[in-house]
């Protein structure tokens, strides 16, 4: 007898046992045990009056024919079990194949989405880059209207104090000197030193024409009208000058070189004897654009 | 559509072996296998009796139990009487005096005397009379063989034998025993249809030994024990005719002799379910080793066949019952492959239209 687990009442079979079992399942099974019966009776009858009295009654021959059609359900149920579980199998198989179908399907698809992703990807990094390059000209462009913008304040400012009146404590040269200087160290100036091109020689003619226009204005002359040199350095005098403005004027143009910076020196120190290269006569747009290009070297006038 | 289950039952004839049928009954209950009719022949007709009349299975199950333990447990009778003559008188059956004195009494000794216990005819003649019939065995028997609870419970169904007279049903028996044809076969009672007077003759005669116990009448004619029909294909021991004629679609079916040659192949559309014994039930050998079985001449043996029929029972149904469940398995995976096939299209049709977007 073949050993078979116990069976409980929490088996799954006890949940089964209530539905109707099909018949060709309990007579392959069930004839193992039938057969198993008549076997076990046929092996014990094997002495010589049983196997006489079993011969003459026809008992032997019946549990014979009995243990073959145990034995042929058994084959018959095998049978058909068997196809039903190879028609099972290839229904499975099919499955299988069809899940793999689907599967490469949507390996396909899956690499048309990597394919896809990277694709993208690739225009996205490509977009970051226009637009960086784009942002930074944008910024480039917004810092040098920044800075245009801040030079433009710059001479503004600067032409505006001298229009106010602010210098009127300087020498009509000494206006013009200071108010050079004034933006040379300010964003006209920072413009001047970094920047190059038309821009920054339309800025430096703006700024001459604001000063040559500033000195026309304080002189009460046209540009081009000639003037003794001392009109252009005489300090004024009278009330509201201020005392130390010479001073103020000595200080900024000191260590400035006669030879080389005469309309400088010659505003801001007081000398009884001129620097050699300086004109005697000048008009105000003479000392504009002579000051223009010692105060700032890449100002050349014509 | 699923086809109603109904449950049959065959507890076949076996006489004191038929506590075998105790333990078969243990392990269908605690398998929780249903039970919509029964059909017996001798002491299964008994047993079934007892059990189709006990309010339910497991009540019916415990009855049986009972009454078999209280037969096993020493008492005086049980010392010198075999144990299912002395359940026969408990029910009711009563010995019949000239057979006692006759060959079928001799034979019964010789049977006793091999079993090594002695059997004095003398006292077959006080049982008959009700003298030496074992009280409290007669008071579980009246107990558990209530008719009004039979007629509330489970379909029964019982073999009987037409006796002509003991000689000669014994005479056909034997012809048929050495295949020189066969034994009328046995005819079936449901039990439940017949008038109330005649049910317990019905069960009696069932069990009536020939020639030991006088055969008993019922509508009109005389019947004993319902295993002598049909002997050679054991027809009337193994009654399960009005089971398939009731319409039961699967019929478990008890046998309570080692390779019973009662075929399941003579009923090509029944599902059946045997339960056969696996080793041997025979617990005396020789000659008159199966007479000693069949009469219990040693009572001690029947809690044995008791713990055989509840392993024989567990192993048969879960022999059955695993292939099935096996079976189950492979269609609820097919059914569950088929249902997650079915939603394949959707899903396809979803992902190749968003595969489509993509483009």
């Amino acid at each position: 007898m073949s050993a078979l687990e116990p069976v409980t009442a929490d088996s799954e079979i006890c949940q089964i046992i209530t539905c109707l079992p099909e018949k060709f399942v309990v007579d392959f099974a069930n004839g193992i045990d039938v057969a198993r019966d008549h076997l076990r009776v046929q092996k014990g009858r094997d002495g010589f009056y049983a196997r006489c009295y079993d011969g003459f009654t026809g008992q032997g021959a019946k549990r014979q024919a009995e243990i073959n059609a145990c034995v042929l359900d058994g084959v018959e149920a095998s049978l058909d079990w068997l196809i039903e579980l190879t028609e099972s199998l290839a229904n499975s198989n099919l499955a299988i194949a069809r899940v793999n179908d689907r599967v490469n399907n949507l390996k396909l698809d899956v690499a048309r989405i990597a394919d896809y992703s990277v694709s993208t990807r690739r225009t996205l990094e490509a977009l970051a880059g226009r637009l960086d390059a784009r942002c930074g000209v944008l910024g480039q462009e917004i810092r040098r209207i920044d800075f245009v913008q801040r030079v433009q304040l710059n001479l503004d400012q600067v032409f505006n104090k001298w229009r106010a009146g602010r210098y009127s404590s300087f020498s009509l040269g000494g206006r013009c000197y200071v108010a050079l200087e004034e933006l040379r160290w300010g964003a006209f100036g920072d413009y001047c030193r970094t920047q190059s091109g038309k821009q920054r020689q339309t800025f430096l003619e703006d700024m001459v024409n604001r000063a040559t226009a500033q000195l026309v204005e304080d002189t009460g002359n046209s540009a081009s009208a000639r003037m003794d040199t001392r009109h252009w350095l005489s300090a004024p005098v009278g009330r509201g000058v201020l005392a130390d403005a010479a001073d103020a004027l000595a200080y900024m143009g000191k260590g400035f070189d006669g030879d080389d910076k005469p309309f400088i020196c010659a505003v801001t120190q007081v000398s009884s004897k001129w620097p050699r290269d300086l004109p005697r006569i000048s008009s105000a747009e003479r000392v504009t654009k002579a000051m223009a290009s010692e105060v700032f070297e890449s100002y050349a006038y014509a | 559509m699923l086809e109603e289950m109904k449950v049959g039952l065959v507890l076949s004839g076996g006489g004191a072996k038929g506590a075998y049928q105790v333990g078969v009954l243990k392990a269908l209950l605690e398998l929780g296998a249903r039970v919509d009719m029964v059909a017996g022949a001798s002491i299964g007709a008994l047993n079934g009796a007892v059990l189709a009349s006990a309010p339910s299975l497991e009540i019916g199950v415990e009855r049986l139990e009972n009454l078999w333990m209280t037969m096993a447990a020493d008492s005086p009778i049980s010392m010198k009487m075999p144990g299912y003559l002395t359940l026969l008188c408990a029910t009711g059956l009563q010995i019949n005096g000239s057979a006692a004195f006759g060959m079928l009494g001799k034979v019964a000794q010789l049977a006793a005397r091999r079993a090594g216990i002695p059997l004095h005819l003398e006292l077959l003649k006080q049982l008959s009379s009700g003298v030496l019939c074992d009280k409290p065995l007669k008071l579980l028997m009246d107990e558990y063989l209530d008719f009004a609870g039979l007629a509330r419970g489970l379909p029964l169904y019982v073999s009987v034998f037409e006796s002509t007279d003991g000689f000669s049903d014994l005479t056909s028996v034997l012809s048929a025993e050495l295949g020189l044809g066969n034994s009328p076969s046995s005819k079936f009672f449901h039990v439940q249809s017949l008038p109330v007077a005649e049910q317990k003759e019905a069960l009696l005669a069932s069990a009536a030994i020939p020639l030991m116990f006088a055969s008993r009448e019922i509508e009109g004619s005389m019947y004993s024990d319902g295993g002598q029909g049909g002997w050679s294909n054991v027809q009337g021991n193994t009654p399960i005719t009005p089971l398939l004629e009731a319409g039961c679609n699967l019929v478990m079916v008890t046998h309570l002799t080692d390779g019973s040659l009662w075929s399941r192949h003579d009923f090509p559309d029944a599902k059946i379910l045997e339960i056969r014994p696996q080793s041997s039930i025979a617990r005396n050998t020789g000659f008159f080793g199966g007479a000693a079985d069949l009469l219990g001449f040693d009572s001690t043996k029947i809690p044995s066949w008791i713990d055989q029929g509840y392993q024989d029972a567990q192993h048969a149904v879960g022999r059955v019952m695993k292939p099935l469940a096996a079976r189950a398995a492979l269609r609820t995976s097919e059914a569950a492959l088929q249902k997650s096939e079915s939603q394949n299209a959707f899903a396809d049709l979803s992902l190749k239209a968003a595969i489509s977007r993509l483009h």
